[in-house]
């Protein structure tokens, strides 16, 4: 019986450790890139995580007469800063003693003055990088593409689930087809009808298409089908209730769940959309984040820093949105595929 | 189930309304039109000449678009194949009744797919930096003799774009086994204990065919997901990438729709792209024969 | 919607949703009078300021683009009706873009009856013409030549006691300052190499391509992939990034990586273009001082010593609002010497305008190149510079050759081999290859080919 339960515990444990480990590599790419946000310039790449003080640590006398002044004067006090070490020879002849492996460089305490809100100051300034017209770009752009296509799906659903009409069947079927079209097929011939209608370069042109997917339908049409009784929608009739009352105000908090999963499904997609408005949109000051940003790696390709500072004001939204609707979200995610 | 039928007339067609308008619009009407449209050679949308078929037999003809097709079907069943079976095994591990912080551990595998792949290419693009990045870091101290550079971005583009998936899909997918396990009936696991079959027998009769359909949901979600990857590697690559390493269906058809702007030849690539995925489609619901 | 329908997250995006909506209608979105502008390179943008300043009527809005999303926006401003600038500035590569469709599409404005009334074609060198040059039509008023040098750590050399005026040939260069690579760790990899040489970038590629006589295309426009200069060059080339014979090595532009790399010594000697020289001095700054230029060694005795790269041209959209303004601006900032002095004092480019070649000014001593004269070594070489066809299908050609030059090094390193006569089948064979590539999607772009018949 002791073995059993030691076998039991073990393997708790065990398990316990390698979620750690697993959620461990989840998280390090976020913690990378809080750090590489907030690392000066002079240090960003010394360091992959938390900057540190740096102590000189002579490895080998030198032969050169040059570096051996590097020798003299760090060599009194080993392990001395590197800033002290430059102010006293030059950083120049510190770095070449350190690229021949004549010193070596040891961290000490956390260097807190090397890290500073900087690159976010720059961002939200507002003097180099539209940040807070793109970020009201975004929000627009997914939430009021969110809000409709939520609606018109939840309506469609509706109808197709619960109501009895001519085209019931075929309206179901070419749903279903929809679903396994894949979106970049539509890619050029959407791009030449929005060139027709006049929509290119316009948040009609890029939220439009987005208000009508046929996955949005069918998830409401699933969860309708079960979560709507007829008998109810019957008697409230009889009781005098209107369609669209009915529809507003009996229907949709029967659905409640899968409204949120899937405002929150579309919003997401929307936020983290980069072709559609990268085709779409051409005038900077309507770019959404997601395209603004991959930009900016065009222009600042060197201050790193600030890419980062960037990304993390751009996935930070969704991650609050995220932590709002977190239940709902994965319920109506599985929900499709649970109850298939 | 049972249908209303005391309803008004108009009421169903009202509520399909702004669904099927904007359905037919924007999506069965650019459909069909793409069908014309790929039998044209065009510049933009306002030239082009009428080829026939020629698009068609181009794409074929290309050794880019076979370099995609290859690309795109190794990354697709590293997604099956790696992604899956970590997603799985993770969620097993959560499910255990004796552990805790469920919610937790969920929220933090989840996470990353809610990062744009804009994002995640831009963050990856750092990580995998050939001498400074941090995988290759720790890869050194890991591994003794690891090279001072490794070029994942210019040579190993597959395995780093597998890395990046791995990242992001592995804790997507968990949610959806988890879920699924969630909703075996623990008497039967613990009826085929008393049984006395060991943990391989109870996974291979008893969750393996509870979890059968979520299983062959996410496959197929894997596979239609994965044959359309695009902006990772268009990001952290800036294309294609030498020698097209990272070039893939859907970049082909960009390339060749906006930057060669033959809309056109890329309407052909689509239905190239979405008669494969439609028949991936129709021999998934010949296998597991699910009705939807 | 009522709210109890609406969970709090939901709530919360409906409210964004109102919210966002409102302030979206409310705002407006600028409406800027004058001239636009647009540019991909940082220092342009920085230099012309002053003049964009200075322009009163009409103004001028200068907007910095990168340059994926600059090719994207005007492509679909020229093709598709979205807005378009005033004026542009393309890169060359950028440019064969929009030479892929028949000649009418081509979104620019053709600059020859302008250019011929007001006798300016005379006034610039010539073979800065060719690149935006087709069917006779001249797409854009050039702004460079961009020569090319060897830009080497003066430092390192010189205290190895080397006189770089010994090297006349590439076999020379290699020979005298191969000793100069070293293994500073001793992990059996070299830590300092002699050239910025590699198979992934076409920087080096087509300079040295270009030096040699060699080019993606022939004079008639025709792919020329496979011509036996060509194939001398790409053996060459494997033969210096393969094997004991190497010297090449990746060292990334516009790169922290790549200019930490610099900085340290990673890399003794970079190919130059007159832009590049000064992009060095703005990114690499903590090199003033240990930098110096020399020509290019040489193919053969006597040969050329310099080369070509990228280059730009200032365009007028078709779609214009303000053509006429536009071009007077554009005459103002690439004829005249003031912008030249400006555009050779910040960015180290030379004027392609033959007037401006006798200025003072490209002969002050620059301190970052240890006291050279860096514009008057550049102009010296002005006369050697190759032509360039343009072409549309000039980026499929260069990812071909790159892909060639991929492929040869990795069949010579598989059938362990490195010296250049080893190498010339292999080399062979891919660019064999490249060119049945480039020939079959060129046979098949109907607007360029409209006279031939399908048989």
């Amino acid at each position: 019986m002791m073995s059993m339960k030691f076998i039991e515990r073990s393997s708790q444990v065990m398990a316990y450790v390698l979620l750690t480990v697993c959620a461990c590599i989840t998280l390090v790419p976020f913690i990378w890139l809080g750090f590489a946000a907030l690392r000066n310039p002079e240090v960003y790449f010394d360091f992959q995580f938390i900057p540190r003080v740096r102590h000189v640590q002579m490895m080998a006398a030198p032969e050169d007469s040059e570096l051996r002044k590097v020798w003299t004067a760090v060599l009194p006090s080993d392990g001395m800063e590197i800033s002290a070490a430059a102010e006293l020879v030059g950083a120049d002849l510190v770095n070449r003693a350190r690229n021949e492996h004549l010193i070596e460089y040891r961290n000490g305490k956390v260097a807190w003055d090397m890290m500073s809100l900087q690159y976010f100051r720059r961002l939200l300034s507002g003097n180099e990088f539209p940040f807070v017209r793109s970020f009201l770009n975004s929000v627009f752009y997914a939430s009021v593409t969110a809000v409709f296509a939520t609606l018109f799906c939840a309506m469609g659903g509706y109808a197709l689930a619960k109501f009895e009409f001519k085209c019931r069947t075929l309206f179901t079927r070419i749903v279903l087809m929809a679903l396994v079209i894949p979106g970049s097929l539509l890619l050029a011939p959407g791009y030449q009808l929005l060139f027709k209608l006049g929509l290119l370069d316009s948040y009609w042109g890029l939220i439009l298409p987005g208000l009508a997917p046929a996955f949005g339908v069918f998830l409401f049409r699933q969860s309708m089908l079960n979560a709507v009784p007829t008998e109810l929608m019957e008697s409230a009739r009889i009781d005098g209730c209107g369609e669209i009352r009915l529809f507003f105000e009996m229907i949709l908090p029967m659905v409640r769940p899968m409204l949120g999963a899937f405002l929150l499904i579309t919003f997401l997609g929307c936020w983290n959309n980069f072709i559609g408005p990268q085709i779409v949109l051409q005038t900077p000051s309507k770019f959404p984040l997601a395209v603004a940003i991959a930009q900016l790696k065009g222009i600042y390709s060197t201050e790193y820093g600030l890419l980062m500072a960037g990304t993390i004001l751009s996935i930070a939204p969704v991650m609050a949105l995220f932590l709002l609707l977190q239940k709902e979200f994965i319920s109506g995610l599985t929900s499709g595929a649970v109850k298939g | 189930m049972s249908l209303s039928r005391t309803h008004p007339s108009w009421v169903p067609y009202f509520f399909i309304a702004p669904f099927l308008i904007i359905f037919s619009v924007f999506m069965v009407y650019p459909l069909l039109n793409s069908i014309s449209l790929s039998a044209f050679q065009s510049y933009g949308p306002q030239f082009s000449t009428f080829v026939g078929l020629d698009n068609f037999k181009n794409v074929f003809q290309d050794p880019d678009f076979w370099t995609a097709v290859k690309n795109t079907l190794i990354y697709s069943c590293a997604s099956v194949m790696i992604q899956l079976p970590l997603a799985l095994g993770l969620a097993m591990l959560l499910n255990r009744p004796d552990v805790k912080a469920k919610g937790f551990f969920r929220l933090i595998f989840f996470s990353p797919a809610l990062v744009g792949l804009v994002f995640v290419a831009i963050l990856f693009g750092l990580l995998l930096g050939a001498r400074d990045g941090l995988v290759n870091e720790t890869l050194r101290h890991v591994i003794p003799g690891f090279p001072a550079e490794f070029f994942w971005l210019q040579r190993y583009v597959m395995p780093a774009l597998i890395l990046a998936s791995l990242w992001i899909y592995v804790g997507f997918n968990m949610v959806y086994f988890l879920a699924a396990l969630q909703s075996i009936n623990r008497d039967q696991i613990e009826a085929a204990m008393i049984d006395g079959a060991n943990a391989l027998q109870r996974f291979v009769h008893v969750i393996l065919p509870a979890i059968k359909p979520v299983a062959g949901f996410v496959v197929l979600l894997s596979i239609i997901g994965s044959l359309q990857l695009f902006e990772l590697p268009f990001i952290l690559l800036g294309g294609a990438g030498p020698e097209n390493r990272g070039l893939t269906l859907v970049m082909y058809l960009y390339q060749n729709g906006f930057e060669q702007n033959d809309l056109g030849y890329a309407s052909a690539i689509g239905w190239i792209l979405a008669i494969f995925l439609m028949g991936i489609a129709i021999v998934h619901r010949r296998l597991t024969r699910e009705e939807l | 919607m009522l709210p109890h329908s609406l969970s709090p997250g939901s709530f919360t995006i409906l409210t964004l949703a109102v919210v966002s909506s409102f302030f979206i209608f409310l705002r407006d979105d600028p409406q800027e009078e004058g001239l636009e502008f647009w540019m991909f390179a940082k220092n342009h943008y920085v230099m012309y300021q002053e003049e964009f300043e200075k322009a009163k009527d009409p103004k001028v809005n200068g907007d910095l683009i990168a340059y994926g999303a600059m090719e994207r926006r005007l492509l679909s401003g020229v093709l598709s009706d979205t807005p378009v600038p005033d004026l542009v500035e393309v890169q060359l590569t950028m440019a064969s873009r929009f030479f892929s469709g028949p000649i009418e599409a081509v979104g620019f404005t053709d600059l020859r009856p302008l250019l011929e009334a007001e006798g300016l074609d005379k006034r610039i060198n010539p073979a800065s013409f060719s690149p935006w040059t087709r069917e006779g039509r001249i797409f854009g008023l050039p702004h460079d030549m961009h020569p090319v040098m060897l830009g080497y750590r003066a430092d390192i050399v010189e205290a190895a006691g080397i006189d770089v005026n010994e090297i006349e040939t590439w076999e020379d260069f290699v020979r005298i300052l191969t000793p100069l690579m070293r293994d500073f760790d001793g992990d059996g990899t070299l830590d300092r190499y002699l050239l910025d040489l590699w198979e992934t970038d076409y920087f080096g590629i087509e300079m040295l391509l270009l030096q040699a006589g060699g080019w993606y295309f022939d004079r008639t426009g025709a792919p020329a992939m496979n011509s036996d200069i060509n194939i001398k060059v790409l053996a060459t080339m494997v033969h210096w990034t393969t094997g004991p014979s190497r010297i090449g090595v990746n060292v990334p532009r516009f790169d922290a990586e790549g200019n930490r790399m610099r900085l340290e010594g990673g890399v003794i000697f970079q190919f130059m273009p007159d832009w590049y020289a000064g992009v060095m001095q703005q990114d690499v700054p903590g090199l003033a001082g240990k930098m110096k230029m020399m020509p290019l060694p040489a193919w053969e005795p006597g040969g050329r010593r310099t080369s070509c790269t990228g280059g730009t041209m200032l365009s007028i959209p078709r779609r214009a609002a303000k053509p006429e303004a536009a071009w007077e601006f554009a005459k103002k900032l690439y004829l005249g010497t003031e912008v030249a002095e400006k555009l050779y004092q910040q960015a180290m480019i030379v004027s392609p305008v033959i007037d401006n070649w006798d200025e003072d000014f490209y002969d002050e001593p620059i301190p970052y190149y240890s006291g050279q004269p860096v514009g008057r070594l550049y102009l010296e070489l002005a006369p050697e510079i190759p032509q360039r066809v343009p072409s549309a299908f000039m980026v499929m050609a260069q990812q071909s050759m790159i892909n060639a030059f991929i492929r040869t090094r990795r069949n010579a390193r598989e059938a362990g081999v490195h010296e250049v006569e080893d190498v010339l089948d292999l080399a062979r064979a891919e660019l064999d290859a490249a060119q049945t590539l480039i020939e079959n999607k060129m046979r098949r772009n109907t607007f360029l080919n409209p006279m031939e018949e399908q048989p």
